[in-house]
């Protein structure tokens, strides 16, 4: 979309999320969610990746996941209006009859794997099925049984039940183009809260006084900071850029770069949370505080998909298929 | 950063300079480095075969000798050299764009050519034995006689100075200002009288640093660059892109090593522990972040923004990706450590600089603080 027609669509959902934000921990009640995706509804996202092409590049959705990860929200921007509308598009398949879906994950949250453990449905506020993608590429919709624990609690995720219907079949290069997608705006929502919550630590540096001057005017505070900001920008950037891979390269090329930037946000979003409630101090150490709201998402998110062992292994050795495209188009 | 989409280049039209650049490189050859040229002398060879097929300076204005494209050009270029394992672009991206920016329109027309060709050879005379990290604290001195200056003083790693025919010097022409409005820059052709040119040797047996020894040596006003007192902040443009690795030319060096790495990963017969396949991928993700975020600076400077204090962070994520590929590499191959003089082993040593050199790690952890994220003063700087 035109820039000015972004900005609005970002505007809509940033007084979104200054609305419904939670103040504590306290705040995250059913109640309260279930309300605040309804508004979120209303908004009328989930018609970005839903049409071909797409009315929103992937540059555009991963910069909404970042502003929807930067408050604390109980609403699941990811799985029921950036995910699993994007499956819809890739398999051509109509909305689905169940109602509002989101997708399925293993129960450890990581990508669904040949193997038959228990799936979940993630990010499951106000959905109604879950899409699952098989290793084949098949999708299957399952139904959603009840609410499962997770210490994430701003992350609704329920137990999945068996298998409703297959939905289609994904082609290896929209198998690719999937993973690259899903990797992308969930990096994309965590380096937003991680990014948002070292903003939060850098205003409270300039505030809180200790010996009689701001803590953030002393070295030993300022380096931590600026280094969390070098944590922030490096998952700004490999993030962004995988984004514009999505929209611009081959979903190897993109897969690739979509991988470098979850890999980077599991190791460096945290540490930059870290910091930034090292440099809270003991405020951030109580239950009413958002700190632990922030670590809590970035922490689990880091498992979210592929874990850090599951991308560097995956990295360490050049991609047969991606060396085959290279040397094709060379 | 701005959080509207960044324009990251039009894909068909860098892949049409790629297949133009990659049949010019299958006709030119890289050339035999001879035995006992010094690694400057080749690269300079280099340099001026790519220039002769209009391979440098592709983001400088045609009328100083460039291609009038843009920096998106020049990163598609210095990918293009990495993967086909030649030597990176020449570094002279941050010395050209101190003459853009502070040049007279004379002095650009006359010496931008000049460097884009490598007819001329630039080296940069910043530090000095008193001023490292306080840089300001240069005590360098250029004394206005009338039409011209006589400069006295000393300057430390300048680097290749023993290679080079002109300095970019840094010299105070005011003895009272404040440090920061009080210095001058000054285009200064080393054969001058009064300059000494004395090579250090490095941890790596390189002589690429030089102490440059300035003894009453006479500069004409016409050198100068900029006007008096625009010294410091020409000194900021030229280290803030100085900080970014695709100005230095570095990142096609780490891409090289980074794809040697995995490459072992992949074919060594004996099987490498775990935890130095997944370092192997860190080093992988360290290089590819840095590529994302070198164009992404790229992308945020066609949009407008001129490099500033967050080039800080550029610094810094280059030296966090230079230090752990080079670490790595010596796991990977340890016989590097078994002689000395071997290739990855003396760029280990040259790694170590990367947190010294263009403004320590500390130096640039101030600057974030204090420009970026405007934290309040200590009082004590």
């Amino acid at each position: 979309m035109e820039t000015k027609e972004f900005v609005l669509v970002r505007d809509l959902l940033r007084s979104f999320a200054a609305r419904f934000r939670v103040g504590s921990a306290d705040d995250v009640k059913p109640s309260a969610g279930a309300a605040a995706q309804e508004a979120l509804g209303e908004l009328g996202l989930g018609e970005l990746r839903r049409s071909t092409p797409p009315a929103a590049t992937v540059q555009e959705c991963a910069l909404l996941a970042e502003e929807h990860g930067g408050l604390p929200l109980p609403t699941s921007l990811l799985g029921t209006v950036l995910l699993a509308p994007e499956l819809l598009r890739l398999l051509g398949a109509p909305a689905a009859p169940g109602g509002t879906p989101t997708i399925a994950l293993a129960r450890d949250l990581r990508f669904p794997d040949a193997s038959p453990s228990p799936l979940v449905a993630w990010d499951s506020e106000g959905a109604d099925e879950a899409l699952c993608v098989h290793p084949d590429g098949t999708v299957t919709a399952v139904g959603l049984g009840q609410a499962a624990p997770s210490v994430d609690l701003l992350r609704a995720i329920r137990t999945a039940g068996p298998a409703r219907r297959v939905v289609g079949r994904l082609t290896l290069a929209g198998q690719r183009h999937w993973q690259a997608y899903a990797l992308v705006v969930v990096a994309a929502e965590l380096m937003g809260a991680a990014r948002s919550f070292v903003g939060q630590s850098v205003a409270y540096a300039r505030e809180r006084s200790q010996y009689g001057r701001p803590v953030g005017s002393f070295q030993a505070v300022q380096h931590l900071l600026a280094d969390a900001t070098v944590q922030v920008e490096a998952c700004a950037s490999a993030t962004r850029y995988a984004a514009w891979c999505l929209d611009h390269e081959s979903p190897e090329r993109a897969l690739v770069a979509a991988r470098v930037a979850k890999a980077e946000v599991n190791r460096s979003a945290v540490e930059a949370v870290y910091a930034g409630m090292q440099v809270f101090g003991g405020i951030a150490q109580t239950w009413e505080h958002v700190a632990h709201l922030y670590l809590r998402k970035v922490r689990v998110g880091a498992t979210v998909l592929a874990t850090t062992a599951d991308l560097l292994t995956a990295l360490a050795e050049p991609e047969p298929a991606a060396v085959a495209v290279v040397e094709a188009v060379r | 950063m701005s959080d509207v989409p960044l324009d990251f280049g039009d894909p068909a039209d860098l892949n049409r300079l790629r297949t133009e650049f990659r049949a010019w490189l299958a006709e030119h050859p890289l050339p035999e480095r001879h035995l006992d040229e010094p690694a400057p002398v080749f690269l300079l060879r280099w340099h001026q075969l790519l220039h002769s097929g209009g391979w440098v300076g592709l983001d400088v204005p045609e009328r100083y000798g460039g291609r009038g494209l843009t920096a998106l050009h020049q990163v598609a270029i210095s990918d293009e050299l990495g993967a086909c394992r030649a030597p990176g672009v020449p570094r002279i991206g941050y010395l050209a764009h101190a003459l853009l920016e502070f040049g007279s329109e004379e002095q650009r027309l006359r010496m931008l050519p000049r460097m884009l060709a490598g007819d001329d050879v630039w080296c940069q005379g910043f530090s000095e034995p008193g001023a490292g990290s306080d840089l300001a604290g240069m005590s360098t001195f250029a004394e206005r006689r009338g039409d011209h200056y006589l400069v006295r003083g000393q300057k430390l790693w300048t680097s290749y100075a023993q290679y080079s025919g002109l300095c970019l010097l840094l010299a105070r022409t005011d003895r009272t200002g404040s440090p920061h409005r009080s210095i001058t820059a000054f285009a200064l052709p080393l054969d001058r009288a009064g300059v000494t040119v004395r090579p250090l040797r490095a941890a790596n047996g390189d002589d690429e640093f030089c102490e440059l020894f300035l003894d009453d040596v006479r500069v004409e006003e016409s050198e100068r660059v900029g006007a008096e007192g625009d010294g410091w902040p020409l000194a900021m443009t030229t280290v803030s892109y100085e900080r970014n690795a695709l100005d230095t030319g570095h990142l096609s060096k780490y891409g090289l090593l980074v794809e040697r790495l995995r490459s072992a990963a992949r074919l060594r017969a004996d099987p490498l522990p775990d935890g130095l396949r997944s370092e192997i991928g860190q080093c992988y993700v360290d290089y590819e972040v840095l590529v994302a975020h070198a164009r992404r600076r790229t992308a945020e400077r066609l949009s407008g923004q001129a490099a500033g204090p967050e080039s800080s962070i550029d610094k810094l994520l280059m030296t966090r990706a230079e230090q752990r590929l080079y670490e790595t590499a010596l796991k990977v191959f340890p016989e590097q450590l078994a002689e000395d003089g071997g290739e990855i082993f003396g760029e280990y040593l040259y790694s170590r600089a990367a947190s010294v050199y263009g403004g320590t790690s500390q130096i640039q952890r101030n600057i974030i603080a204090k420009r970026v994220l405007h934290l309040p003063s200590s009082g004590q700087s």
